[in-house]
């Protein structure tokens, strides 16, 4: 990681790279983008074909309470891993498990678990605010280039892998098990299995995404560039390699956007603001296509 | 390979406080064509799932298979599976992703492609493999779920109404597969109403209604006067 850092500190001193690539979080940040961006995009492709958006909203934003709790247990405020991944993990696989022992539509649950998650961390935020400094957590929430170290990389690089693994061997059953779970369990296929581990997956991603993105972003960036995909590709991998290069390009230019023009805006925020402008590129699109072909 | 036989012995089956199915007791010889009639709502396809273990039941079904049968697993064409419409999934890739051990993001290896060009030509849908899931109409999707029951080569087989939606071609050929694979001794479970087809090609029929009323061969259930009112109905 260092000699990277200095090879790009030597190609800015040599007049390669613009002025700010003198500066190590800003590298930091931009390795961090490179590995959370393919990340969020492959997984998003799953969420958006198992229709979990609205799911991966709500453990985002279960992150907020998750946060609390770790500060409050006594946490560095900067990193609450522990607190958001347990958390973020418990939220989820309740849901998941309510969610095949209750007769309550699925969006309905969702939405209760998420008004529950959101009221009990602003209740734990009062107490915690009093503890640390307020800008700490915002940083946790809507995400902070300045705050990526080696440390975080390390752990998103392990996540990383931990998804590209289960998606190399699950994936193509994982998909037959969304599509048709009937199906797929008279094959063989362990649906509730896939589900459970799915689940932890996106918690995973939630706390590895937590610095970039942000803890309350992370749900948009699993689900906007997906959905953006979804509307301009015709098969599964154009959709895939669509998702992730539209992700990792978000991920990078809002890093370096608000750099470049001196914005003071979290990288979360800017991030998901450029993958909503694809979008909406994306939705007229299609639009003028549907009517070119109608 | 011959398929298994199948033995259900006081099957029950309540949903939400319902008596569904009422203490069934009943054999399915290895290697015939058995189809469920009943009323619509009597409990055929909660039978058929129940068979395929997808119900919480009381009781006991046991598959007795051939020793040689390492294959155990059945083949399953469900009832009008429905796809989300813009959902960039196509024929091919589902398909694909039945059969290729490869995750559907890197491209497939040739042996995949002509896999699913065959299966599609199985059933009359060659021309369609670049179509999205959701694109497909309801004959379409009862066509692809047969092509992924075929590629399973499977000895026991379960088929909940397959017919629906089909048109006069897609019948015909159906039809010629399902004749096929009695003809290879499969063993063939099916939920059907079309009585014609129960008539011309069943080995053994049972009526459900609530339970199991009556089985036999076509001309002993088929003829009896509770049979041809569900006709009429």
């Amino acid at each position: 990681m260092e000699s990277l850092r200095q090879f790009l500190f030597q190609q800015q001193a040599a007049g390669y790279l613009p002025e700010m690539f003198q500066y190590g979080f800003l590298i930091n940040a931009l390795i961090a983008a490179l590995m959370i961006g393919p990340l969020l995009g492959g997984m998003g492709s799953l969420v958006v074909i198992k229709r979990l958006a609205f799911f991966s909203e709500a453990v985002g934003h279960a992150a907020l309470t998750g946060i609390a709790i770790g500060i409050l247990l006594g946490e560095p405020a900067a990193h609450p891993f522990a607190g958001l991944f347990s958390f973020c993990l418990i939220f989820a696989l309740l849901l998941h498990w309510i969610k095949s022992r209750t007769s309550v539509p699925y969006d309905a649950l969702v939405g209760v678990f998420l008004a529950v998650a959101i009221a009990m961390g602003a209740a734990l935020l009062l107490y915690v605010a009093r503890k640390v400094n307020i800008h700490i957590l915002e940083n946790v929430l809507f995400g902070s280039i300045l705050t990526v170290q080696d440390r975080d990389l390390a752990i998103l690089a392990i996540i990383a892998l931990l998804c590209v693994a289960a998606m190399l061997v699950f994936g193509n059953r994982a998909l037959v098990a969304t599509l048709n779970p009937e199906l797929a369990r008279v094959s063989g296929i362990p649906v509730r299995l896939y589900d459970y581990v799915f689940v932890m997956l996106i918690a995973l991603i939630t706390v590895a995404a937590v610095k970039i993105a942000g803890a309350i972003l992370v749900g948009a960036m699993l689900l906007i560039p997906a959905t953006t995909a979804r509307l301009v590709t015709a098969n599964v991998m154009q959709f895939f390699w669509t998702n992730i290069v539209l992700s990792t390009s978000c991920c990078l230019a809002g890093i370096l956007l608000p750099m470049a023009f001196d914005l003071p805006i979290p990288s979360g925020a800017s991030i998901v603001l450029l993958a909503s402008v694809g979008f909406v590129i994306a939705v007229i699109l299609n639009r003028f296509q549907a009517r070119v072909q109608g | 390979m011959s398929g298994p036989s199948i033995s259900l012995e006081g099957v029950s089956l309540y949903l939400a406080g319902n008596c569904i199915l009422d203490t069934l007791d009943t054999e399915l010889a290895a290697g015939q064509l058995h189809i469920l009639i009943g009323p619509n709502g009597a409990g055929k396809t909660s039978l058929l799932k129940t068979m395929l273990g997808l119900m919480p039941h009381s009781g006991r079904v046991s598959r007795h298979w051939p020793a040689k049968d390492t294959q155990r697993l059945p083949a399953y064409i469900p009832q009008q599976p429905q796809f989300d419409s813009v959902l960039p999934v196509t024929v091919a890739d589902y398909l694909a992703a039945i059969i290729s051990p490869r995750p559907l993001f890197f491209r497939q290896p040739a042996f995949v492609h002509h896999r699913v060009e065959q299966l599609l030509s199985d059933v009359g849908m060659r021309d369609k493999k670049d179509l999205k899931l959701g694109q497909l109409s309801g004959g379409e999707r009862q066509r692809l779920m047969f092509a992924q029951a075929l590629h399973r080569d499977a000895s026991l087989w379960f088929m909940d109404e397959p017919m629906t939606g089909l048109d006069g071609e897609g019948q015909r050929i159906i039809t010629d597969l399902i004749e096929q694979l009695r003809q290879q001794g499969k063993t063939l479970v099916m939920v059907h109403h079309d009585m014609n087809f129960v008539r011309c090609y069943a080995d053994n029929v049972l009526l459900v209604d609530g339970g199991l009323k009556r089985c036999g061969l076509p001309a002993e259930v088929l003829g009896d006067q509770e049979t041809a009112m569900l006709e009429v109905a």
